[in-house]
């Protein structure tokens, strides 16, 4: 009935509160207070008593659980389960939502203490990533066949992400090298937009040519991309915007100021 | 579209599952255990070669007659002791036993999979990025703390280190969620607790003493940051910002020192009692003792109650904090013991003897030179490196010897992680096969195993023989500067010999670890093949390929019905049963 877990951890469950009771008494408690955890009486030195007590209440409850779950003794679950044996785990698929998670805490982290938008980028990952990681459970665990449970999740989840990926590389992409050429000189942004046009529609066409591509140098190429675009905004939102000098600026000119004139 | 209801077989689904391409995509992308085993086990050995060579710098430093030359100033010298010291823990010696976990146990307990294996992979990437934060934040004169007080131009930088080390923190509590639960939920059929292998046991023992400490650790930061970012002000300004001192470093000390310190040690007696029956080419002769004793040093090392920063001057002469230091040493003795026993008991059990050296698969080096191999002297010696931390640890409660505050907490840290680190490279040197496909070179093993254990004697000795002259914990030469420490060492003389002598440990250390990329490096260079089983071991992961393939087992492993299911399947004459 009782199994071992239970007694071992039952066990060192008392002997952690009778310790605890003892120790009460014989540092300074009185009447019921380390029986009663201090209800009627005092309970002696704290720490240690509560401690004491904490821990032992701690094992009582693995105790409690394990002969609730006999032991997690793989044959008891198969019992229960009514098979001859526990079914191995299910099989996960490779995943980038764990990768893209990580890095929008880490954005968050960052956020927290540089820049509000980097925080709310971060915590729109993490919502990202909470959606997908649950629909990716959801599919390994649909069938048992992995080739129709990655079509199944295909089928849900691709005609929202593929637009909403399309839209944030979109967005992202023209708001970064939007700061990069107003950070940069006149004739230095018509430079990098020509530069990246060429490389977006040259990397294009080598991958279009391309009937199957190196799944390395595909991930690569894009986190090259994605990181030299988004580092390059970084650094031209932080640098700020070139000066501008408006076309046509006319003033009273009663405190004497000058009349600008566009360059 | 066509949906199956019944499992394809087993092959089918791994390989439809197995990721077609290695490098990059399979680094972002992978579920498999191995190899995000292998990520761990890299960030932890980049981390152990950056912290020993600071420690070089520190301790050469600490020698120095005429202090702050290498680090200019006293409050940088602070900033890097205390990444020595978290990243010690941290960054080294936590993730490289993760590492091991994530690779070996789940085989060990004949899953095919580490539980939750995507939050596992997230843990290793999100360690590596709050790693990297913490790193470059205090280089970027951040750091737990300024002894010279938190100017505008250091709070955002300090600020950073608070939340890199959370997510650090918080990695490791991910990565302990999913070991924990490999060993309570997916063991093989008849693997009850008592017969879980011991390596496995210590790390649901660690992960368990973690998730019940680190959590701690998290909160004191989150109430360090409010502090520093002029949150919600906590009356008296308790949480010590104000003060522009070692505040913020004090609060979260109790994670370098004792008892929590042991919680990082834990598997060292894991990795102990697996490789010795080896060693010994018989079972473990103690097994349900030593698992007991485990769990009590998993006991014993549960710090999160003992914060000075809260408890005051006096912390250590509180009668719990005096039992947790003499009893600590109790374990690790024992396990030392039953060791002692399987090894020198081994003639005694002749018809096992027999049985085992039969096995086909138990190739391995016999009798004492069993004891020579590379994972062999690393086990005894980082046995025998916690004994020392822990007597250590021992000396520095009994109040008459008043070795509080002195340099013998350093040195019980340094003994203790020091045995973590061998432990885990002796674990390295013998799961090697399945971790990587291939053996370590044997006599780059041996060299760093002796470079290792002894600088780590010299580095921890020359501390915990300063303690007694006075020296205070944070080297001696603060003193004079704002930092709190109020004494000089009794024999000033004395301990910069001792300090040269600790210098000398660190390079030892240091050359160790170098070894160790060494041996790595010749390993991955090597096409040679190696056997499943090569040192004869006794356990699961060793009944499987190496390296193992996708899914761990091409088919499920028999009923366990042993600690050693490896022997079952030899009978008395020597023949598989």
């Amino acid at each position: 009935m009782f199994t071992t877990g239970f007694k071992f951890f039952f066990g060192i469950g008392m002997a952690l509160a009778t310790g605890a009771v003892f120790y009460g008494y014989t540092t300074g408690g009185n009447h019921m207070g380390p029986l009663s955890m201090g209800w009627k009486g005092g309970i002696g030195e704290h720490l240690g008593y509560s401690l004491l007590l904490g821990l032992g209440v701690t094992a009582m409850t693995v105790a409690l659980f394990l002969v609730f779950f006999r032991d997690a003794d793989p044959a008891a679950q198969a019992h229960y389960m009514g098979v001859e044996q526990i079914p191995t785990n299910n099989l996960v698929t490779a995943s980038f939502w764990p990768v893209v998670g990580a890095f929008g805490v880490g954005a968050m982290a960052i956020g927290l203490v540089l820049h509000t938008a980097v925080f709310v980028t971060g915590l729109i990952i993490c919502g990202v990533v909470a959606i997908e990681w649950l629909m990716d459970g959801w599919a390994d665990r649909a069938t048992g066949d992995p080739e129709a449970n990655r079509a199944l999740r295909n089928r849900v989840m691709a005609p929202i992400e593929i637009p909403a990926l399309g839209a944030a590389i979109v967005a992202l992409g023209v708001l970064a090298t939007s700061r990069i050429l107003l950070a940069t000189s006149k004739l230095g942004s018509v430079v990098v937009a020509g530069v990246v046009s060429v490389l977006i529609l040259g990397i294009a066409v080598l991958f279009a040519r391309k009937t199957q591509i190196n799944k390395n140098i595909l991930a690569g190429s894009v986190l090259l991309l994605a990181v030299a675009v988004l580092v390059g905004g970084i650094v031209a939102t932080v640098t700020g915007e070139r000066d501008f000098h408006p076309h046509e600026v006319h003033h009273d000119d009663e405190n004497g100021a000058d009349t600008g004139e566009g360059h | 579209m066509t949906m199956t209801d019944s499992p394809p077989a087993a092959d089918t689904a791994l390989a439809a599952i197995s990721p077609r391409v290695v490098g990059l995509f399979d680094a972002l992308t992978t579920t498999d255990h191995k190899r995000i085993g292998r990520l761990w086990l890299r960030s932890g050995l980049l981390g152990l070669l950056a912290a020993t060579l600071l420690g070089v710098v520190l301790t050469i430093e600490n020698s120095n007659s005429s202090p702050d030359d290498i680090f200019g100033g006293i409050n940088s010298f602070f900033q890097y002791f205390n990444l020595y010291r978290f990243g010690l823990v941290l960054l080294v010696v936590a993730p490289l036993f993760v590492g091991l976990a994530t690779v070996v146990v789940p085989m060990q307990v004949g899953a095919t999979n580490i539980a939750f294996p995507r939050a596992a992979h997230g843990a290793v990437w999100l360690f590596m990025i709050g790693a990297t934060i913490t790193v470059v934040s205090v280089v970027s004169d951040g750091g737990w703390g300024a002894l010279d007080g938190v100017t505008g131009t250091e709070r955002d930088a300090i600020a950073l280190t608070l939340v890199g080390t959370g997510l650090v923190i918080f990695a490791l509590l991910m990565a302990s969620v999913c070991i924990a639960t490999t060993v309570v939920s997916l063991r093989t059929s008849g693997m009850n607790l008592l017969r879980v292998p011991l390596f496995a046991w210590s790390m649901l023992v660690a992960t368990s003493v973690w998730l019940l400490t680190l959590p701690v650790a998290l909160g004191n930061l989150a109430f360090i940051y409010f502090d520093l970012r002029g949150g919600p002000r906590i009356p008296d300004e308790t949480f010590g910002i104000a003060e522009g001192s070692h505040a913020i470093y004090a609060q979260i000390a109790w994670l370098v020192e004792q008892p929590q310190i042991y919680a990082f040690a834990i598997p060292v007696l894991g990795v102990l009692g697996t490789i010795a029956p080896v060693v010994a080419k018989r079972r473990h002769a103690q097994h349900v003792v030593a698992v007991a004793l485990i769990g009590l040093f998993g006991l014993l090392s549960v710090g999160g109650w003992s914060q000075p920063w809260f408890q005051g001057n006096n912390y250590d002469e509180k009668f719990v904090f005096i039992i947790f230091g003499l009893f600590a040493v109790i374990p690790v003795f024992g396990s030392i013991g039953a060791v002692a026993d399987t090894i020198v008991g081994r003639s005694s059990d002749s018809d096992t003897d027999s049985a085992v050296s039969s096995d086909p698969g138990a190739s391995g080096e016999s009798g004492f030179a069993g004891l020579l191999s590379v994972y062999g002297l690393a086990a005894i010696g980082a046995a025998l490196l916690l004994l020392a931390g822990t007597v250590a640890g021992l000396a520095r409660v009994i109040q008459p010897w008043d070795l509080g505050d002195r340099t013998t907490e350093t040195s019980v840290m340094n003994l203790v992680l020091f045995s973590a680190v061998a432990a885990a490279i002796a674990g390295i040197w013998f799961w090697a096969p399945k971790i990587g496909g291939h053996e370590l070179a044997v006599s780059t093993g041996r060299l760093v195993v002796l470079d290792i254990v002894a600088g780590a004697v010299l580095l921890g000795g020359a501390d915990f023989v300063s303690g007694f002259f006075e020296a205070p914990a944070f080297g001696y030469h603060v003193v004079g500067s704002s930092a709190p420490l109020p004494s000089e060492p009794s024999n000033q003389g004395f301990v910069e010999v001792m300090n040269v002598v600790g210098t000398i440990g660190a390079v030892l250390i240091a050359l160790g670890v170098l070894g160790v990329f060494a041996a790595i490096a010749k390993a991955m260079r090597s096409s040679d093949g190696v056997d499943d089983n090569p040192y004869g071991g006794q356990t699961l992961e060793w009944t499987t390929s190496s390296p193992p393939p996708p899914g761990n087992f091409s088919e499920p492993p028999e009923r366990v019905v042993s600690e050693a299911p490896l022997l079952d399947t030899v009978n008395e004459n020597g023949e598989e049963a």
